[in-house]
């Protein structure tokens, strides 16, 4: 068990000033049996009424609308979880088994699938993921350049490489592929100055983390911020907003702190 | 009795056919279409020839969409909450879970009145046997009504003693059924219509219903979510709270925080206003989970499940690839089926195996062992012609019944519809997108 410190922030600057802003924000860390959220604090400027929910995937949903004329929108986020891998995390849901938007396969993720069809027969959900993680990086390589945030996993492979984000999409493909129920998971983690992003796969009685873009378990330094079928699900921010220039530069900052063992 | 309709048609009616379609030109009653990539507006040819159904045969018709849309509300909600028939392996889950109309956004949201689908145009046909079968059901945004009610009003003014010497049930009560189902289910505000804007196809529509049933008709930039409530912009620059929005825009578009970002037709955040209960959209989000292609051949199970009823009115038989069975059957009968594909709407992807060179129809039957799911497969269901008037004579032609079922307090069908036909001869297709026309249905009284 260990108790972290998460802090993150987004500053949306957009080119002109716009009005009408509709946002909906997922950065607050779920809840769920191995993440307890001992407090936050978030905090939107241009300030506004937030309204709270939480969505079909267990996300927290922040929303809010900005009516007046701004040049920016600010969030920032900061709070103590407590986490502890050893308690299982068992909301398994339907739809988690079948492919979804960003995750369909295409004709050559059949082929790749194919090769290692008669391998993954035998094995179990973890072995499936394991050994699929595995074998993404022997045509997926780590690259900032090549993908943004709209890229499907099918147009990752076609690309050759990609970031956290495309290594989740293309093993939750073939795992989905393979018969595993799995879901995207969108997070802060210590590896990164950014989000991260990993994947959760159900052994039979669990949803267990893993991280193919590092091939190691996500352990209990890994804050889950959001979770769902794929990226769309997780989108930290989404909005609309009204204006001349709506072009925007995003900054992200996030840091993790452990504040102690146990 | 059937064969009486004939006498029942009064000369001076179908000789005002071109004085109706004038007038209908005159209030602009059209529809858009898109062929090619180019958008035109289209009239909708009004055929003056009445379909005329008895009343022994809508009482039948009556009960049994009764039946089948409450077995579809149950449904629904099942769906989006403790999904006990696919537990029970009445509907296998790759049907329910796969269909594009599931939305797992929707899961555990119960609409006020646990009503999902409010407003249904279920489609039907009369076989040469006189027996009617449900072709589809449409519990998303149906359009049509709106046709046949100016129509009649319209045929009113221009032959009015059809109207005063023969029972024909009064069908202008369809804007105080469609407000009293607004009403029902109104969270607290104003009864609004959502449309997309001019460039619909059925924006005639949308404004006629909104000035029937007093609703406001709002776009998308009139509407403005602000702490979960919906509201609408008023002239004067302040808001008015939406109890109930009759959208006629898709899921996909409804609200881009939530569903397609790209979308520039929706209202964001109107999904987290319905979640907490604050406005009622009608028909409620997700429900093309239940008129899904594929689905459809299950709805006399869910009746069976739900109600512990047969169902009172018959499908189409139908076969699912899905199954192994079905599947052989399929492909030994290929050119004998009509093959839809599920994921379409509105008369697109559907084709008759007979009509087919050897070739398609070798690619058809690729195409369904590629992706069994995808299809189904009906028999062709010999509907039986309805007169229609063309140049000056009367000829046979193919026509449906899309009726009109609205569920509030209690579940209702409007006595009319819409009738459509199809102006080639050869063709089984009525859909207006393909080009047909359409005509008064009156349901007889007594």
């Amino acid at each position: 068990m260990k108790t972290i410190s998460f802090a993150y922030s987004t500053r949306l600057t957009f080119d002109d000033n716009v009005i009408n802003h509709s946002f909906a924000l997922r950065c607050i860390p779920i809840e769920s049996p191995p993440q307890r959220i001992v407090s936050y604090n978030l905090t939107v400027t241009p300030y506004t009424n937030l309204n709270y929910s939480t969505d079909t995937f267990g996300n927290n949903v922040a929303s809010g609308y900005i009516a007046r004329l701004h040049r920016y929108l600010d969030f920032d986020l900061h709070g103590v979880a407590v986490m502890d891998s050893t308690v299982p995390k068992t909301d398994l849901r339907p739809f988690y088994h079948f492919p979804s938007l960003m995750t369909k396969p295409n004709e050559k993720a059949e082929e790749l699938f194919s090769a290692v069809r008669d391998k993954l027969a035998f094995m179990n959900p973890r072995e499936k993921t394991v050994y699929l993680a595995e074998y993404i990086h022997s045509f997926l390589r780590y690259d900032k350049s090549l993908t943004g945030i709209t890229t499907t996993a099918a147009e990752a492979i076609g690309l050759g490489g990609g970031v956290c984000q495309d290594f989740s999409h293309v093993l939750l493909m073939l795992l989905r592929m393979s018969g595993v129920h799995c879901r995207y998971i969108a997070g802060l983690s210590f590896c990164d100055g950014e989000t991260h992003s990993w994947i959760e796969f159900w052994d039979g009685e669990q949803f267990v983390g893993y991280d193919p873009t590092n091939l190691c378990y996500a352990t209990d330094e890994y804050i889950v911020l959001s979770q769902g079928r794929d990226y769309v699900d997780c989108a930290v921010d989404r909005g609309r907003m009204f204006g001349a220039y709506t072009r925007q530069v995003q900054l992200v900052k996030s840091k993790l702190e452990i504040l102690s063992y146990e | 009795m059937e064969n009486n309709v004939q006498s029942f048609i009064p000369t001076a009616l179908t000789e005002s056919s071109v004085e109706i379609n004038e007038l209908l030109r005159r209030y602009g009653v059209k529809f858009g279409i898109y062929k090619n990539g180019v958008f035109k507006e289209q009239f909708f040819p009004f055929d003056p020839i009445p379909r005329v159904i008895t009343h022994e045969d809508f009482s039948q018709i009556e009960k049994g969409l009764c039946q089948r849309v409450n077995a579809l509300n149950m449904y629904l909600y099942d769906i989006y909450h403790d999904k006990k028939i696919i537990k029970d392996g009445v509907i296998p889950e790759d049907f329910a879970y796969i269909s594009s109309g599931y939305l797992p956004q929707c899961e555990g949201i119960t609409p006020k009145n646990k009503i999902y689908s409010h407003i249904l145009g279920i489609d039907l046909v009369q076989a040469d046997s006189g027996e009617w079968y449900i072709l589809e059901d449409n519990l998303r945004i149906p359009s049509g009504a709106s046709y046949p009610l100016i129509a009649r009003e319209l045929t009113r003014i221009s032959a009015p003693k059809a109207f005063s010497e023969n029972y024909v049930a009064d069908n202008r009560d369809y804007a105080q059924l469609l407000k009293s189902t607004m009403d029902y289910v109104n969270c607290g505000g104003i009864n609004a219509i959502l449309t997309p804007g001019r460039y619909n196809a059925a924006y005639f529509e949308h404004s006629y219903l909104a000035e029937l049933t007093g609703a406001m008709l709002v776009e998308n930039n009139d509407l403005f979510v602000e702490n979960n409530i919906l509201y609408c912009r008023t002239y004067s620059g302040g808001k008015e709270r939406v109890g109930a929005l009759y959208r006629r825009i898709s899921d996909d578009y409804l609200d881009p925080l939530c569903f397609r970002p790209e979308s520039l037709i929706g209202v964001p955040n109107i999904m987290e206003a319905f979640r907490a209960g604050n406005t009622a959209i009608i028909n409620a989000p997700g429900n093309g989970v239940a008129d899904d292609k594929g689905i459809y051949y299950f709805v006399p199970k869910m009746i069976k499940y739900y109600l512990g009823e047969d169902a009172i009115l018959k499908n189409a038989p139908t076969y699912l690839p899905f199954y192994e069975e079905d599947f052989k059957f399929v492909m030994d009968n290929l050119e004998t089926l009509v093959i839809k594909d599920v994921a379409e709407a509105g008369g697109y992807g559907v084709v008759f195996g007979n009509s087919l060179s050897s070739e398609r129809l070798e690619a058809l039957r690729q195409m369904i062992i590629a992706e069994p799911r995808r299809f189904i497969a009906q028999e062709v269901i010999n509907f039986r012609d309805l007169p229609i008037m063309e140049n000056g004579e009367t000829v046979m032609r193919k026509a449906d019944l899309r009726a009109f079922v609205l569920a509030g307090e209690t579940t209702k069908v409007w006595a009319s519809g819409l009738t459509r036909f199809s102006r080639d001869p050869s063709s089984f297709v009525v859909n207006s997108s393909q080009g047909g026309g359409f005509k008064d249905t009156r349901v007889l009284s007594q």
